[in-house]
């Protein structure tokens, strides 16, 4: 199997405008993406992983603007792409389930004419039971039964409205799917369903999947490999068993520690203190006034992203 | 005296479209609030499972449809004008959405003077200042970073500390906190749970803990109450409930949440039937049509609950040696 | 003052209503110190005068100035919008927050008159009223009759945006807080709708104007005063446009025209405001 990455982010920094200054909503932000592999991406509210999706696809809207960082997919840069190239490339090759997907879809469509409607916006012509057979099996592909094709969207539940999504976002065979917080508004049962829906399409597809989200149990569960984002830079990158053993960073400690367990009552731990504004990021490394392991060097230094056996760590003390 | 809430079989079934019988919300619960063993009570249930039902029925935001629910022996709907502000004093609310309960006109402090004001809790504007900080320090904020802001110019955490706060002003006897912290972090939900735990240990508070989330409520609560689809399938203590779990629902529930573990069997693992549609109108268990281990018995008709430990009990057939929990006898297992 | 301007150069709806209006304001308060108000009535000029120096607006069949009458008859034309439309909204609000906040018998009853209101044609039922008040109407008057009718589409509009306001977790809280119903809606909902309101209130005025022209038009209107409306009644009465009278008829039409201009682009400006979805990124 070639070691190539389909998928390959260098330096990635996205800037928003703001009457109060300019911030970084994503800041040096490299990473890549085998073919096949599941790569999870976690952080809380305001570390940027949404924003890094959007950047991945060139879909960053004023006063947001991407300052710079190249994408690549499948060798040749995204950014070299003409209009006609990056329409393309949305859906057919890179899809986005966005975040809050289910509840964006059109309430007065049918489920089939919103599939229909990729096709359609990506040229493809096809015979009315040519369509039809597709739209069938992309449902059988997600578990729903065939005549969800004929329902509206209030008429499913939220795990069927999820992997309705699931399905226009796979409909045209893409090579990497990026799934931003798909189960964050499902209970647990219909998570658990969703998500092996996903990793079986994934498999059949023999696509790449970007799992957005801030629940370490899940992403324990699901991916392969895992990065940490906070306030806007990478903190970890490592295989998802490396992390979970041996957490290198602080941050990812506290996160997993944030968990609570099923086993031991009374070991409900946070972290103190607040998410930094990105207005106001603390000098040196971001996470410093929260951390217990902070030292001096830590207040005035940045810590560059480095190997250190087995993982990727910014932390002057990993 | 009579215990501080009482709900006494309440159910609740909301009004059908033309003629089709509408769905049913809660059927028949009851549960007691007493002021003088206060406790973290969690109701744990999917959405659509009744629990935040049975949050705005205890709070007298909606009318029951059948049973009563009673505020020191009187219902709900008969107190007087005194009465009823004393309820609302007694009785609070922390709710899930940290940014729909703050009025974007007035600035946060507004959430808080409101019911200093409505109900003298303070003789002084500046007995009333102090107040506010005090509450404001309990759950870990500073005055000065938060007075005087609109709600927009606050995190969302921030946001949700301070409604703790503005229940923990009041010092009601019971606080029902309607998914309080799954709209926040997961940094800040534990300090966020710790404050209403201390609430019950240190100022003597009952929580009612109303969650999806089994993992912090068994983390949080002394005593567990299992929703489905409008029925309770398993109640009491929290710890064997957790650990061991009776009922084949808890039992799903419990292995369907992901583990930080090395070990991975949470995909690969499938023990539910799942269900294709919304099915209304079934007889028997409310989850036959899922169970992994469903009789013909669970079809016939919807089981009792059953008393199977001195601190729990299942509603399911398994259980049938046992005997009958009786009715309304519900808070015997939640002690 | 600087944040107010930058605004206005966001909003170009908003500054050019507020200029139109203004424009109409500095017209009516310079003319009257320039004018004599006694010039507007009959028999203070030589009649059918074209516009000249000594009459820049020209003068009409029965003698008078023609600014006079502009500058007089403009403000009391205005007046009477601005009543009715007060009138019309205060009310309006009033009956729409009791009925979307309280629901029930109360709403079945407003919503029920409002809606059958809203289906009889407002000019006719104007006209009746009109004509039934014996003897001739005053300004003040002219607006309590048009006023009677202007509450009803307010409450309807009103009703609705206070319907989908109860329902936000900040109304529980309040309810909670042990607020009281009045309280709930003076406190809580109506600050919230003030930019609505106002908005409302600009289309009140401009449709109470409106309504109270086309009564004047119709010579149901105060025949002895001035207003704009009675001054195209009589340009109808005289066949003005067809004897070539063209300074009797355009002076008039011009402000009208100007004063709705205004109103309507106030009205898309306030809109901006009230609703934020339509607000232009900055």
């Amino acid at each position: 199997m070639s070691a190539a990455p389909i998928l390959q982010i260098d330096g990635m920094c996205v800037a928003f405008d703001h009457p109060r200054g300019r911030i970084r909503a994503v800041d040096d932000i490299s990473l890549s993406l085998l073919p096949g592999e599941r790569l999870g991406l976690a952080g809380e509210s305001g570390s940027g992983k949404s924003t890094l999706a959007l950047s991945i696809l060139l879909m960053i809207k004023p006063p947001g603007h991407m300052e710079a960082g190249v994408v690549r997919f499948l060798g040749s840069s995204v950014g070299d792409l003409n209009k006609e190239g990056i329409r393309e490339l949305r859906l057919a090759g890179i899809a986005l389930v966005p975040q809050g997907s289910m509840n964006s879809l059109n309430p007065v469509a049918r489920i089939s004419r919103q599939i229909a409607d990729a096709f359609v916006d990506h040229g493809l012509r096809l015979a009315d039971d040519e369509r039809e057979r597709r739209i069938a099996d992309l449902l059988a592909q997600v578990g729903l039964p065939a005549n969800v094709a004929r329902m509206y969207p209030h008429e499913l539940s939220g795990g069927m409205k999820q992997r309705a999504c699931i399905a226009i976002a796979i409909c045209l065979r893409p090579k990497v799917i990026i799934a931003d917080e798909p189960t964050s508004a499902l209970d647990v049962v219909v998570q658990r369903q969703v998500m092996a829906t996903l990793a079986r399409v994934q498999r059949e597809l023999g696509a790449a999947v970007i799992l957005i989200g801030h629940d370490m149990g899940l992403m324990a569960q699901f991916v392969d490999r895992l990065a940490i984002m906070y306030a806007g830079r990478l903190v970890e990158v490592a295989p998802i068993a490396e992390i979970i053993s041996r957490p290198r960073h602080p941050y990812t400690r506290a996160l997993i520690a944030a968990l609570p367990s099923l086993h031991q009552r009374g070991a409900l731990s946070g972290i103190p203190g607040l998410a930094p504004s990105l207005h106001d990021l603390p000098s040196g490394c971001a996470f410093h006034p929260r951390c217990s392991l902070a030292v001096q060097r830590c207040r005035g230094e940045r810590p560059a992203l480095r190997e250190a056996d087995g993982a990727t760590v910014a932390c002057h003390l990993a | 005296m009579p215990p501080l809430i009482d709900a006494v079989n309440v159910s609740k079934r909301f009004a059908g479209r033309l003629g089709r019988e509408g769905t049913l919300a809660l059927a028949g619960l009851s549960l007691t609030i007493d002021v003088d063993a206060p406790r973290v009570i969690a109701v744990v249930g999917e959405s659509g499972s009744g629990k935040t039902t049975l949050a705005r029925l205890l709070l007298g935001l909606t009318d029951p449809s059948g049973g009563e629910v009673r505020y020191c022996g009187t219902d709900l709907r008969r107190l007087g004008g005194a009465e009823r502000l004393q309820f609302r004093r007694d009785v609070q609310a922390v709710f899930q959405d940290p940014y729909g309960v703050y009025n974007p006109f007035y600035r946060v402090d507004h959430v808080l003077r409101t019911p200093i004001r409505r109900f003298r809790l303070a003789r002084t504007k500046a007995a009333g200042r102090d107040l506010v900080d005090g509450a404001l320090h309990a759950v870990g904020l500073r005055p000065e970073e938060i007075l005087g802001r609109f709600p927009h110019q606050l995190s969302g955490g921030q946001r949700q500390r301070v409604m703790v706060a503005r229940a923990l002003l009041l010092r009601p006897k019971l606080i029902v906190a309607d998914e309080p912290v799954s709209m926040v972090d997961a940094s800040l939900r534990a300090t966020i749970l710790s404050y209403l735990r201390r609430l019950a240990d240190e100022h003597g508070i009952s929580v009612l803990y109303i969650t999806h989330d089994l993992a912090t409520a068994y983390q949080v609560s002394d005593a567990i109450v299992v929703l489905y689809r409008a029925h309770v399938v398993e109640a009491g203590s929290v710890e064997p409930i957790v650990t061991a779990p009776q009922h084949p629902y808890t039992r799903l529930l419990i292995s369907s949440i992901p583990r930080a573990e090395v070990t991975r069997d949470w995909l690969t693992t499938d023990d539910t039937n799942p269900r294709v549609s919304n099915a209304a109108g079934v007889t028997g268990c409310c989850f036959a049509d899922r169970c992994p281990e469903v009789e013909a018995a669970c079809l016939a008709s919807l089981p009792e609950f059953r008393h199977t430990e001195a601190r729990r009990a299942v509603a399911c057939v398994q259980h049938r040696r046992h005997a009958v929990l009786p009715e309304g006898a519900l808070d015997k297992v939640l002690l | 003052m600087r944040a107010v301007l930058r605004y206005l150069r966001r909003n170009p709806s908003l500054a050019l209503g507020l200029a139109l209006l203004m424009a109409i304001t500095l017209f009516v308060v310079v003319g009257s110190l320039v004018v004599d108000p006694e010039d507007a009535r009959p028999l203070s000029a030589p009649t059918l005068q074209p516009p000249s120096q000594d009459y820049p607006f020209g003068t009409d069949r029965q003698g008078r100035d023609l600014l006079a009458v502009m500058v007089v008859g403009t403000p009391l034309t205005l007046r009477i919008g601005f009543i009715a439309g007060l009138i019309g909204v205060g009310l309006g609000a009033v009956l729409a927050f009791v009925a979307a906040y309280y629901r029930g018998i109360a709403d079945t009853v407003i919503r029920g008159i409002a809606d059958i209101g809203l289906t009889v044609p407002g000019l006719l039922v104007l006209i009746l009223i009109a004509v039934s008040i014996k003897g001739t109407l005053t300004v003040n008057q002219m607006a309590i009759v048009v006023a009677s009718l202007a509450w009803l589409y307010p409450t309807r509009t009103i009703r609705a945006q206070v319907l989908s306001l109860r329902e936000r977790g900040f109304v529980e809280m309040a309810r909670l807080s042990g607020m009281s119903g009045p309280s709930i809606i003076f406190v809580e909902l109506m600050p919230n709708l003030l930019p609505y309101l106002g908005a409302t209130l600009v289309n009140a005025v401009s449709a109470a104007i409106l309504a109270s022209i086309g009564l004047e038009v119709l010579g149901l209107g105060p025949i002895d005063t001035p207003t704009l409306g009675m001054t195209l009644y009589w340009v109808n009465f005289n066949a003005a446009m067809i004897n070539g009278w063209w300074w009797w008829w355009l002076a008039p039409t011009v402000i009208i025209l100007t004063v709705f201009l205004g109103l309507f682009f106030l009205t898309v400006g306030l809109d901006e405001i009230a609703n934020p979805r339509l607000r232009r990124s900055a």
